[in-house]
């Protein structure tokens, strides 16, 4: 689903974001890329996006080669892979359900579609009953779930996520990692940048380390430290 | 239609969200276009005008009468040689009756028509000329007739109306190209405030995979309704001011004041046309560098 191809990306002033780094996502794979803060990751997360360009290197994304694309295909690339941030990023003015139909809106959907789909997602991320609400009337974890929810009411087959338990208590993280997870079983790959030791150990999903722009393990069901080998 | 809802919606959030600087662009695309439409508006006027008099007469001659010892006779055999110059194509003699009739007629209302007495006005004979641009030649011939009172040239004011106009539409040309360069600035400035009041939305329209002129075309049609609203203001400040100019038209019938409707309604629309061009054009300067993917 994700394949990058010993991608570097030096940005102008000369600083090294990521080295030759090569990965392999499968389909419905769900992905912790972990590391500290500077490491790479949030790069990493871009450069799928095509928010970044890579200096040297081929990513393929949904079977698409998205560093040969011309920039005129990238808003159809963004429509297949959905984005969860750390911040949120939902506009004030709006509610719960506008801010997650702005999502379909943009892609030109009928009111009528539009309408049935946020309910639907309204009730999958657990927000019944709140659809009429602006963000500042909502808790860190509930704006959390409207940006998933948007992200995923379009069903896109990747959900990029960075950091997005990273504003919240640990109680408020595992009910957004729950979510996560129920989307992933509906076969939607997920790759999530992070710092949540808690949250990486409990999943055990693969794990993929970045130091300094490079990737210093790959782990199937792995947790936030390297485990020490016993021999 | 859900879809064009949204975005002329999008526009109008953009709007309401800087009434200041929408209000800055309106106006200096109202100024730069009114100027435009009141330069092309005189034009029209002197055009008309001067048209009028290139069919009309062009020399009128006032006589002296009997208490000038200058006979009918004398009056008619100068008529003859007017007649007989080459510039002259026909003569028309109008007698002291002639004059009052006309007199009644230029101030239907005027109370010194009943106490006048027609011996006073002077007789005339009005000249149409071959080739209208030659006035002078034949008022020069006539200054010195012993029968003349009195020569009119209407060509000499209206040539000075035509110099002055011509001054005035430069004028009025030269602001309104600085007017309209700074309407489109204005306009592309608007936008780019508008696009960073929204940087916020714009991010995430991007995320969620909105193609660039999805982006766009809100802006755009704001840049549009801008151009368009200081485009109708302007037409209707010419409308204004035709109507109160030809109010004095009715005063002074020497003018005519009246701009034709269609003249009216073909450049109101080009106007408009125009607004909505710049508007579109101011927004896309302002868009030119944001909005990249």
């Amino acid at each position: 689903m994700i394949k990058l191809e010993d991608v570097t990306k030096v940005y102008d002033g000369g600083t090294v974001a990521c080295s030759n780094v090569s990965l392999n996502v499968a389909k419905g794979e769900f992905l912790f890329l972990v590391g500290a803060s500077g490491s790479g990751k949030s790069t990493l997360i871009r450069m799928l996006l095509r928010e970044e360009e890579v200096t040297t290197g081929t990513i393929w994304v949904a079977g698409k080669d998205i560093t040969a694309m011309p920039s005129w295909k990238v808003p159809y690339l963004r429509r297949t892979v959905g984005t969860v941030f750390q911040d949120y990023k939902l506009l004030p003015n709006k509610t719960v359900a506008q801010n997650i139909a702005f999502a379909l809106e943009v892609l030109g959907r009928p009111k009528a579609v539009i309408h049935r789909q946020v309910e639907q997602v309204i009730d999958l991320v657990g927000l019944t009953g709140k659809s009429e609400r602006l963000p500042r009337q909502l808790s860190g974890g509930e704006q959390q779930r409207v940006s998933i929810a948007r992200a995923f009411v379009n069903r896109p087959p990747i959900l990029l996520c960075d950091e997005p338990t990273g504003n919240l208590d640990p109680a408020t993280s595992v009910g957004i990692m729950r979510l996560l997870d129920r989307i992933n079983r509906t076969g939607t790959t997920i790759v999530m940048a992070t710092h949540d030791h808690a949250i990486v150990d409990a999943m055990r999903r693969r794990v993929v380390g970045l130091e300094a722009g490079q990737v210093v393990r790959d782990q199937a069901s792995g947790r936030y430290e390297q485990e020490e080998s016993v021999e | 239609m859900s879809r064009i809802g949204f975005l002329l919606e999008e526009s109008l959030v953009n709007m309401r969200r800087n009434p200041l600087v929408v209000s800055g662009a309106v106006l200096a695309v109202f100024v730069s276009l009114f100027l435009a439409f009141g330069a092309l508006s005189i034009q029209e006027l002197v055009r008309t005008n001067t048209q009028q008099w290139q069919d009309g007469t062009h020399v009128i001659v006032f006589l002296k009468d009997a208490r000038d010892g200058i006979t009918l006779d004398s009056q008619v055999a100068l008529r003859s040689e007017i007649d007989g110059w080459d510039l002259v194509e026909s003569t028309e003699y109008v007698d002291k009756l002639g004059a009052f009739e006309e007199f009644k007629k230029l101030f239907p209302n005027s109370p010194v028509a009943d106490n006048i007495d027609p011996d006073v006005l002077p007789a005339s004979i009005r000249i149409r000329l071959t080739d209208s641009t030659r006035y002078r030649e034949v008022v020069f011939n006539l200054i010195d007739q012993p029968a003349v009172l009195e020569v009119v040239a209407p060509g000499e004011s209206i040539e000075n109306v035509a110099q002055l106009s011509r001054v005035l539409n430069w004028l009025g040309f030269g602001l309104a190209l600085i007017q309209g360069i700074a309407a489109v600035v204005l306009i592309s400035n608007t936008i780019r405030m508008a696009i960073y009041a929204r940087r916020e939305e714009v991010s995430i329209m991007r995320l969620v995979g909105a193609s660039n002129w999805f982006i766009r075309i809100p802006f755009l049609i704001e840049g549009m309704i801008e151009g368009m609203a200081g485009a109708g203001l302007a037409v209707f400040g010419v409308w204004i001011a035709s109507r109160v100019v030809g109010d004095v038209d009715a005063a002074i019938s020497l003018f005519d004041f009246t701009i034709s409707s269609g003249f009216f309604v073909k450049w109101s629309i080009l106007f408009l046309a125009f607004g909505a061009v710049a508007g579109v054009g101011g927004s896309a300067l302002g868009l030119r560098k944001f909005l990249k993917v």
